[in-house]
């Protein structure tokens, strides 16, 4: 019974954990971030923005820095991978395992994909390949090589995995966009993201802006959409898990029915049957519950989340690469008593009720 | 007035189906205080059925059984149960006691309900395990018992809330020749107490030692 109940707890609570623990860092990546993302407007959607658009940004007043950034997903060895091309100075503040800052030519990647790729200092990775013709039956590929100048840490979070870093002029060159940028990052001073705001779009009527609430609320919905997925998922497999308790509690199991007619020819009422069943039920909860958070915090803190994170945390494998967040609250723990409760009163209690109302005879039958 | 009597009880099983079976059939009897009673006949004859409905355990189908006065017939199950806690102790043909359970747990089994502590039961349980000769295996649980002391504790619990009315149903049937001879000093010990003791038995040794014998024949008192 108690594994039963384990079984089902346990994925739930390590889910929450995980859940609760990306969002937690989701939030500080965007509180750390820049506090509006400028970009052009493109038939309704986000475009490339002139690189050249960064110097009256500057001069907006409140505005700290403007960083433009050059976003896009590759594939380095068959792995996918995201590639983040920002002015050099900017890469100063990446607290490197080994190497260096990259220089032009040079990029640098996370930890989480040199282990996997097996890449050190000094490898050369091809980036940007490309078949720009077929003539004659022959292929004219564009390569792009790299040298790997520095490893960085990507224990400081789960984007920094599988990242890759370079300038941003390189990186232009990858995704054969000179003289853009997929972004800017403007980093204001306190108070003043409204007034830069109204700025930026008085600059450029084309300009898409999207503040740090708005980039919050994005996280929100998406979590919240994962975490709907999630409940709706958890509901079916507690459903299911109903007639597998009923099975195991002992709907219909002789042995309790018997163990019950005991009771009641040696002279107990029914309440006092069903007392002992919920006191029992109880029992089970709080071994269950406690026992399920400690196997969940095992899981996710010694095992890193072995299986369940890949359901949470998007473009990992099974066995993550990177140290899974997770944040055990005191809610989902709350919530799994309340769950083994339930699910132990209704394996429970009707058959108990049924076997005690019956006569004692009839149930020893 | 009779202590126990029993009035026309008839116990049907699946009444006026095609597969109805008659385990009673207007059974009507007076059993004194005191007095030690044995049910016997043939197997299938309805002896535990009877001995089952006198002692609360069961419901007849038509009749009325009465007990020291009291019609059984229509009293709720939370004062059957009361009833079966003050004044009815029974001792199954299989002991029904709960594996996995010490022999004292078992026997202070109907004290839970009353709120006695726990050391008050095992002290109560102890002795009344003393007094059937098991004073040493308190601490056993039935399935390291023979079938003989598991009969033994059966016993202790049933009196362990002291009633006046000892059931027990085919008690030499699982026990060897040593063991009927202990039961027998038991018994003969209850009924100088005062106990009125209800047996359903064919065994000969038993049958030697009781007041009355009533006998079933398919259902029907024939004796």
């Amino acid at each position: 019974m108690i594994l039963c109940l384990v079984a089902i707890l346990f994925p739930f609570i390590s889910a929450i954990a995980i859940l609760d623990g990306v969002k937690s860092q989701s939030r500080i990546s965007v509180d750390e971030g820049a506090n509006i993302y400028v970009t052009m407007d493109m038939y309704g959607r986000n475009g490339v923005i002139p690189i050249e658009m960064v110097e009256p940004i500057k001069k907006v007043d409140g505005v700290i820095k403007a960083v433009p950034r050059a976003i896009g997903r590759i594939y380095i060895s068959g792995k996918l991978s995201v590639l983040l091309g920002i002015p050099m100075d900017e890469l100063s503040s990446v607290s490197f395992i080994k190497g260096t800052l990259p220089k032009s030519g040079e990029i640098v990647i996370g930890k989480g994909m040199a282990d996997a790729l097996n890449l050190n200092i000094n490898d050369s990775i091809t980036i940007g390949v490309r078949i720009m013709a077929i003539i004659d039956d022959t292929p004219y590929i564009i390569k792009r090589e790299y040298r790997i100048a520095g490893i960085f840490d990507s224990q400081s979070g789960i984007w920094a995995s599988d990242l890759v870093m370079m300038s941003i002029d390189d990186a232009n060159s990858v995704f054969e966009t000179e003289g853009f940028a997929t972004d800017i990052a403007v980093y204001v001073k306190p108070g003043y993201e409204a007034s830069v705001s109204k700025s930026l779009q008085r600059i450029n009527t084309f300009f898409r802006l999207q503040t740090k609430g708005l980039v919050k609320t994005y996280f929100e919905r998406g979590f919240n959409i994962k975490g709907g997925i999630f409940a709706a998922l958890y509901t079916l497999a507690f459903a299911l898990a109903i007639p597998a308790i009923l099975v195991s509690s002992g709907f219909g199991m002789s042995e309790r029915r018997k163990e019950i007619g005991i009771l009641k020819a040696t002279g107990w009422q029914t309440h006092d049957v069903l007392e002992t069943v919920l006191f029992e039920n109880m029992v089970l909860a709080m071994i269950s519950a406690p026992l399920s958070f400690i196997i969940s915090f095992v899981w996710v803190r010694l095992f890193n989340g072995f299986f369940i994170a890949q359901f949470f945390i998007a473009g990992i494998e099974s066995i993550p690469s990177f140290p899974v967040p997770s944040k055990f609250m005191p809610l989902p723990f709350l919530l799994s008593i309340f769950f083994s409760l339930v699910l132990t009163m209704v394996g429970s209690i009707y058959s108990a009720w049924r076997a005690a109302t019956v006569p004692p005879a009839e149930a020893l039958r | 007035m009779s202590f126990i009597r029993c009035e026309c009880v008839w116990k049907i099983y699946n009444e006026a189906k095609p597969y109805e079976v008659r385990a009673l059939e207007d059974v009507s009897l007076n059993i004194e205080k005191d007095s030690f009673v044995i049910f016997t006949g043939p197997s299938g004859s309805g002896k535990t059925t009877l001995i089952s409905i006198i002692g609360c355990i069961d419901r007849q189908t038509r009749g009325r059984v009465y007990i020291d006065g009291k019609d059984l017939t229509d009293l709720s199950d939370i004062a059957l149960s009361s009833l079966r806690q003050k004044r009815t102790g029974f001792v199954f043909q299989n002991f029904n006691l709960i594996q996995g359970l010490p022999a004292w747990e078992n026997v202070s089994m109907p004290l839970i309900p009353m709120g006695i502590k726990e050391n008050n039961r095992k002290h109560t349980a102890i002795h009344l395990l003393k007094r059937v000769g098991l004073s040493e295996r308190h601490e056993h649980s039935p399935e390291e018992m023979s079938g003989g002391e598991q009969q033994r504790v059966a016993i202790a619990r049933a009196l362990v809330n002291n009633p006046d009315i000892i059931i027990l149903d085919e008690p030499t049937s699982n026990i060897d020749v040593d063991a009927v001879g202990l039961l027998i000093d038991i018994l003969s010990d209850l009924k100088r107490e005062g106990k009125t003791i209800l047996m359903a038995s064919h065994d000969e040794n038993m049958l030697k030692n009781a007041d009355i014998i009533h006998e079933l024949k398919r259902g029907r008192l024939v004796k």
